[in-house]
């Protein structure tokens, strides 16, 4: 036989010391955390994870849920089949009591076909797609917007906001939606044409294309001449920054452009554009950073926070939303009797937050889907290379610029 | 009537772009006979190169060439000395499945080092509007069609004139009676893989002003690449020369008349007419020759 080395023991000794010491520890919850933490999402994946982690240490330096400290346990969804992995390792081998996620419509979808099954609760805090909801699924929550929602507040924002400003009729203003042939863009946009047709917007061109264009000069040209005045694009980075760009070569000078999020949230897509170039265009997505405090209570404690944990600005409103809805869960948790997926869907349904309540001014409502039905986002604006809120009036930080671009 | 020029214009601009992307894999796979799909990931290198030379350097894109073709020449020379060679004599497919590998092993690396978000090169002077008339056209899309124009008049010469491309020429036509006649057969198939990287590395620095720097960007350029090298008859500078500007009008008048996101649908419409009505490519030698 051989004899156990000096060094195995040691380290048997400082294991055993290890699990006693944790024993002797406040019990804990189990929360999984489902993001994409390497690959392609990563960036934003992990700007969603950090507004969960702020939310937890917050709510374990309040005493944790129902007595017991929230310990977060990460799973790394890269693409689709790996968050399925990801999602049966933590239902399965980590057993988590609930799981948390995702940013990315896609692997959410894949994700909680996993968690379903198990019958452990689901909280989506960051993916937009409508059909994640939509699938009968009775212990999948999520209180972000979706699509739709997007799409609603892009072509109302055309009368609300935008006609106003101009000082003209909305039904004068000839509209156009262009967009991203993917998944993404399609959706949005198709919610966009029947939003359009409910309230009477007059589009004149509806023109995908896509995402991998290496010209979008036609498309451009298309829209110069029928006279567009309010452009509506749902766009990644790479086509969101050949737009602006050829749109100024070609001299095509709309009244407004609004984006749908995605390309036009990012800050290096304004860099790459041209801050100059990119004053005035319009942008609708999540609650950003820079809101009034008036119409989000705890937005500006949250940027201190974030700033004195991770050293920079948020990088984008994806921690704030996770945050906001990380918390809602938590007193959703707390005030359910017990931790089972049961007692949970009875306690969700009875949250009631107004709207302006929470740090990116959502409410909380959830109907029998899990879709929380008191949230929209806002319509921000790039204004001097920063993307502020300027619509609806109460989270406005600015007032509302009209013309886009130095051309 | 100023639209229709307006297209072809920009279709022609378009095309430039695209043949010069091209002539390097013309050489690549008209000579070598490799199936390149790290062809694009070649591209991307030279944007990210040529990024960082004008960032972190203060060079002018248009200087930062110089480096940047040396740097792909010699990225081309050790993919074909060290994983195309030992594959020569194996499986076509094999070689296939070893430049998917590169490619998706570079875009991944791409992925680690820059992370997702597009990078671009700062040049206003490059993209600067000039105006014919009502007609817009950028000093960057000028500059790339002079040098798309001269690249491929160049290259003809260098293959027509030169000892070492009729050199490279032979091995094309048959590697073995090119071995027989005392060409080095492996340093040509080298030479002839670091030149055709070489190329990118010129388009390079020609397209990032215009185009943003992503992990991805070669992808959005290869597949029209090899429709372009096939349609111009694999071998021939000026078929894809030709073959590129095919392309860059039906994309520009297609993407217009029809609808942007058919474009691809009208272009390999065409692309699969043709070879089925002259299956040698336009300009082409074809496998008849071989």
């Amino acid at each position: 036989m051989k004899l156990v080395s000096g060094a195995t023991l040691v380290r048997a000794v400082v294991a055993a010391g290890i699990a006693l010491s944790a024993g002797a520890a406040t019990a804990q919850t189990k929360i999984g955390a489902l993001y994409p933490f390497s690959g392609g999402l990563a960036l934003l994946g992990d700007e969603s994870f950090r507004g969960l982690e702020l939310a937890t240490e917050e709510r374990n330096a309040a005493g944790g849920v129902k007595g017991q400290k929230l310990e977060l346990v990460k799973g790394d969804a890269v693409d689709p089949n790996q968050a399925v992995g990801e999602a049966r390792r933590l239902t399965s081998v980590d057993k988590v009591s609930v799981v948390f996620g995702t940013y990315s419509s896609s692997l959410s979808l894949a994700a909680t076909q996993v968690t379903e099954l198990a019958g452990v609760p689901y909280f989506e805090l960051g993916a937009i797609s409508d059909p994640i909801t939509e699938r009968g699924f009775k212990n999948l929550y999520r209180t972000n917007p979706t699509a739709r929602d997007f799409a609603a507040s892009m072509v109302d924002a055309i009368g609300e906001a935008i006609a106003p400003a101009l000082g003209v009729d909305a039904k004068s203003l000839k509209v156009a939606i262009i967009h991203e042939d993917s998944l993404y863009g399609q959706t949005v946009a198709g919610y966009q044409t029947k939003r359009a047709q409910e309230k009477g917007v007059n589009v004149v061109e509806t023109l995908p294309y896509s995402a991998k264009s290496v010209d979008l000069t036609p498309v451009i040209l298309r829209l110069k001449s029928a006279n567009v005045d309010v452009v509506l694009q749902t766009s990644y980075q790479n086509d969101t920054v050949l737009f602006f760009r050829q749109a100024k070569e070609q001299g095509f000078k709309p009244k407004a452009v609004m984006g749908a999020g995605g390309g036009y949230s990012l800050r290096e897509t304004m860099e790459a554009i041209g801050a100059a170039n990119m004053e005035g265009a319009l942008n609708v997505d999540f609650t950003q950073y820079k809101t009034n405090a008036a119409a989000a209570p705890g937005i500006t404690e949250f940027v201190a926070k974030y700033k004195a944990k991770y050293g920079t600005d948020p990088r984008s409103g994806h921690s704030l939303a996770n945050y906001v809805g990380a918390k809602i869960f938590f007193d959703a948790m707390q005030a359910s009797k017990d931790l089972s997926a049961s007692a949970l869907r009875e306690s969700i349904l009875k949250v009631d937050v107004p709207v302006g309540a929470t740090a990116s001014g959502w409410g909380a409502k959830f109907n029998e889907a899990g879709q929380n039905t008191r949230v929209s986002p806002f319509l921000m604006q790039w204004q001097g290379g920063e993307l502020v809120t300027v619509f609806p009036a109460k989270a406005a930080v600015t007032k509302m610029k009209t013309g886009f671009g130095s051309n | 009537m100023d639209i229709l020029i307006q297209l072809i214009i920009n279709g022609i601009m378009l095309g430039s772009m695209y043949a010069i992307i091209s002539v390097g894999l013309t050489l690549i796979f008209g000579v070598v006979r490799v199936v390149n799909f790290a062809h694009g990931e070649l591209l991307m290198i030279g944007m990210y190169a040529v990024y960082l030379l004008c960032t972190k350097l203060g060079l002018h894109p248009y200087v930062a060439a110089i480096p940047v073709v040396g740097l792909l020449f010699l990225t081309g020379v050790l993919i074909q000395r060290f994983i195309i060679q030992p594959l020569l004599d194996a499986d076509e497919h094999i070689q296939i499945f070893a430049t998917v590998g590169l490619s998706t092993a570079l875009i991944n690396l791409a992925l680690m080092v820059f992370g997702a978000d597009l990078y671009s090169v700062s040049s206003p002077d490059i993209r600067t509007s000039l105006k014919i008339g009502t007609y817009n056209v950028l000093v960057g899309q000028v500059v790339m069609f002079a040098a798309a124009i001269v690249l491929v008049i160049g290259l003809h010469a260098f293959m027509h004139r030169t000892a070492l491309g009729r050199a490279i020429r032979a091995t094309a036509q048959n590697r073995n009676a090119a071995l027989l006649m005392g060409v080095r057969v492996n340093q040509i198939y080298v030479i002839s893989f670091g030149l055709g990287a070489a190329c990118v590395g010129l388009a390079s620095a020609l397209v990032s002003p215009l185009f943003p720097t992503t992990p991805t960007v070669g992808t959005y350029f290869v597949l029209t690449a090899f429709v372009v090298v096939v349609l111009g008859g694999m071998r021939s500078m000026y078929g894809a020369f030709w073959g590129a500007m095919i392309i860059g009008l039906v994309d520009s008048l297609s993407a217009y008349y029809i609808a942007p996101d058919l474009k691809e649908v009208v272009y390999f419409a065409i692309f699969i007419l043709i070879l089925i009505f002259k299956p040698t490519g336009l300009f082409g030698f074809g496998r008849g020759t071989e």
